[in-house]
């Protein structure tokens, strides 16, 4: 039980003085990966766009993790295995009614969220270290599970696999108003905003009312009327739906997904961009889900060695734990500093 | 058909899952942390060695070479990070070992590249005995019946000695173990130092029956976790039976219909996971977090 409120100790700082409003915040999330995103748009092309596309994915894969850990203290190691869940709803579903590509979002979203909250229910009896291995088997068993059966591309049966030869494959299509690799990109970027907003409502209403009690004292929780079981169903929920859509996103950027490209390793990076980022800011998850994709992505770009790539994660794991903040966590509350000291200024 | 040929070749893949499992387990009941970098450990360890026998060196310094390296590599570990995390919990501590693997998994592959088909050959792959009609190596037999005497040995040793009880201490709890006057940084390192040696052996051993690749090596760990959830991370005997079991499953999935066999890889997993459900984490160490 004191595992739980041991997870994650956040460093006793001044707090800054000045308030940061809800409002405030939203129109921060929008400034920022609305300013970041337009730079990307109008710079890159290709290679580095698509890059950035599936990093924002990546994105709201490490959305959900950290949400895990930072609301419930609790270690996912499964996530990227969701995001193939997502895709694999969101194909099966695209290749069977052909529906407005927003609605293969929200069925993906929610296919992997219905399967996250059942592979989450043994871990509502669980904490800590098993939940964890968990976690990892489930991601090495759907792993094997994906390389046999594969993704659907538009065939026959249930599993919509065409012959050997592949040139039956249907493609999935992009939206209408996105089907350009630019304006695809702006459309997840758009996605990727909602995301954050939706996290942030949950955070900063009874949920994550509900998820600090349950991560400070269980017993605690349970004595103040909190639903244990359900709060906890709905976080694994949550997060699977951000992973869904990611997957469901991804299968619209390739318009097919590969078996191969699930690997419980990815998952592993997932959760290493969650503490490099800093879980408990919405700008950490941005952040850090962004790095996941970015530093194979330049490593391959210069030429070097993507195993490379693996060193780097795994250093950054060993230091990252030590520094709860991460990235993101630093900047904010940089930011939060300079903001409260030009209030301050303001006023006198 | 006859599932004897199966069960015996479970028995030579038990060999690989069993050896990880209890070097697993073995740390874990000294110190408390689940070391997901023990298939790294052995993977450096059987590359060493084969890189020395590739340069045409003795193979005996190449083993000791790699033995010792990985030794050297676990004590590093625990003596350099793992005190640094002490005061977390398993899970970060857990975790932590997991971007260990994951560098040395990358260093590996930088080195040596992946999916280059490789095999570590010992000596001993020349004899053999049939069981069922299959050949079980004495490199198969030599890990079986290293993973019983590592079982078996470190339990003795855990369970009879003075520094064992030390380690079941500081495994219990680091503080009071402290407070309590158990040298706690040697006591940790040591089983770190005991944890890296075998690791260093066990590569060599994997590297010849399964594969001499960075990622077969290194994520060895995955099914051989598996296999430890099966003995609740704490007993030793149940960590060598929890091998040999994932290791039948396996074989026997590849006995049933051929869309089955394909999936057997995932069997360990699903018997975890399975375990898990139906009989819980007990109250044993995982209940005690």
């Amino acid at each position: 039980m004191t595992e739980m409120s041991k997870a994650a100790p956040l460093p006793a700082l001044a707090p800054p003085t000045a308030e940061i409003t809800p409002r405030l915040r939203a129109i921060t999330i929008v400034a920022v990966v609305g300013a970041v995103s337009v730079v990307i748009a109008f710079t890159c092309g290709g290679y580095w766009l698509s890059n950035f596309t599936q990093a924002y994915c990546m994105a709201l894969a490490v959305l959900g993790c950290a949400l895990l850990y930072g609301q419930l203290g609790l270690v996912s190691l499964c996530q990227w295995a969701l995001v193939g869940v997502g895709g694999w709803v969101s194909l099966r579903f695209y290749h069977y009614v052909h529906p407005p590509f927003v609605l293969t979002i929200l069925v993906g979203g929610i296919g992997a969220s219905v399967i996250g909250m059942i592979w989450g229910l043994p871990a509502l009896r669980m904490r800590g270290l098993y939940l964890a291995l968990v976690t990892l088997m489930l991601a090495g068993a759907f792993q094997s599970l994906v390389t046999v059966i594969s993704f659907p591309v538009g065939g026959p049966g249930f599993l919509g696999q065409v012959g050997a030869s592949g040139n039956d494959r249907i493609t999935m299509a992009r939206p209408v108003f996105a089907s350009g690799d630019t304006g695809y990109f702006l459309f997840v970027a758009v996605v990727t905003v909602l995301c954050i907003f939706l996290v942030e409502a949950h955070r900063r209403s009874k949920p994550g009312r509900a998820w600090a009690l349950i991560r400070k004292n269980e017993q605690m929780a349970a004595a103040s009327g909190v639903r244990i079981v359900f709060y906890k169903a709905w976080a694994f929920a949550l997060s699977g739906f951000l992973a869904g859509v990611a997957g469901a996103l991804l299968a619209g950027l390739f318009g097919q997904l590969d078996g191969s490209a699930f690997p419980t390793t990815t998952s592993i990076v997932i959760f290493i961009g969650t503490l490099l980022g800093g879980y408990d800011v919405w700008l950490g998850a941005f952040l850090g889900g962004v790095l996941t994709r970015f530093i194979p992505a330049l490593l391959i770009d210069l030429n070097v060695n993507t195993n490379a790539g693996f060193m780097i994660f795994g250093a950054a794991l060993l230091f990252a734990l030590r520094d709860p903040l991460g990235l993101g966590g630093q900047l904010t509350l940089l930011a939060e500093r300079l903001y409260s000291k030009f209030q301050a200024q303001r006023a006198s | 058909m006859s599932l004897l040929p199966f069960i015996a070749s479970g028995i030579g893949l038990g060999a690989v899952y069993a050896l990880a499992s209890v070097g697993l387990v073995i740390l874990y009941r000294a110190s408390g942390t689940l070391n997901f970098a023990f298939g790294a450990f052995g993977g450096v360890s059987a590359f060493l060695a084969w890189q020395l026998g590739d340069w045409d060196i003795p193979a005996p310094i190449g083993w000791i070479v790699g033995i010792t390296v990985s030794t050297a590599l676990a004590y590093g570990y625990g003596r350099l990070f793992a005190p640094r995390l002490a005061h977390r919990d398993r899970v970060v501590r857990a975790v932590a070992t997991l971007g260990l693997a994951l560098f040395l998994f990358g260093g590996m592959a930088l080195y040596w590249g992946i999916g280059v088909a490789r095999r570590l050959v010992l000596p001993t792959d020349l004899n053999f005995v049939v069981l069922f009609g299959v050949r079980l190596s004495y490199t198969r037999l030599i890990a079986l019946g290293l993973s019983l005497v590592m079982a078996g040995g470190v339990g003795l040793f855990l369970s009879r000695t003075r520094i064992g009880l030390a380690m079941r201490a500081l495994a219990s709890d680091r503080h009071i173990s402290a407070a309590i006057g158990v040298r706690v940084t040697q006591i940790d390192s040591l089983a770190w130092l005991v944890n890296g040696f075998f690791a260093g052996i066990a590569g060599i051993l994997l590297a010849n029956i399964s594969r001499l690749d960075a990622g077969t090596l290194t994520f060895l760990v995955i099914p051989a976790i598996a296999a430890a959830i099966m003995a609740r991370l704490s007993s030793l005997p149940g960590a060598f039976i929890g091998g040999m079991v994932a290791g039948m499953i396996e074989a026997l999935l590849i006995a049933s219909s051929p869309e089955i066999a394909n999936l057997r890889s995932a069997g360990p997993y699903i018997a975890a996971l399975l375990f898990l459900m139906i009989v819980g984490t007990g109250q044993g160490v995982g209940a005690r977090e």
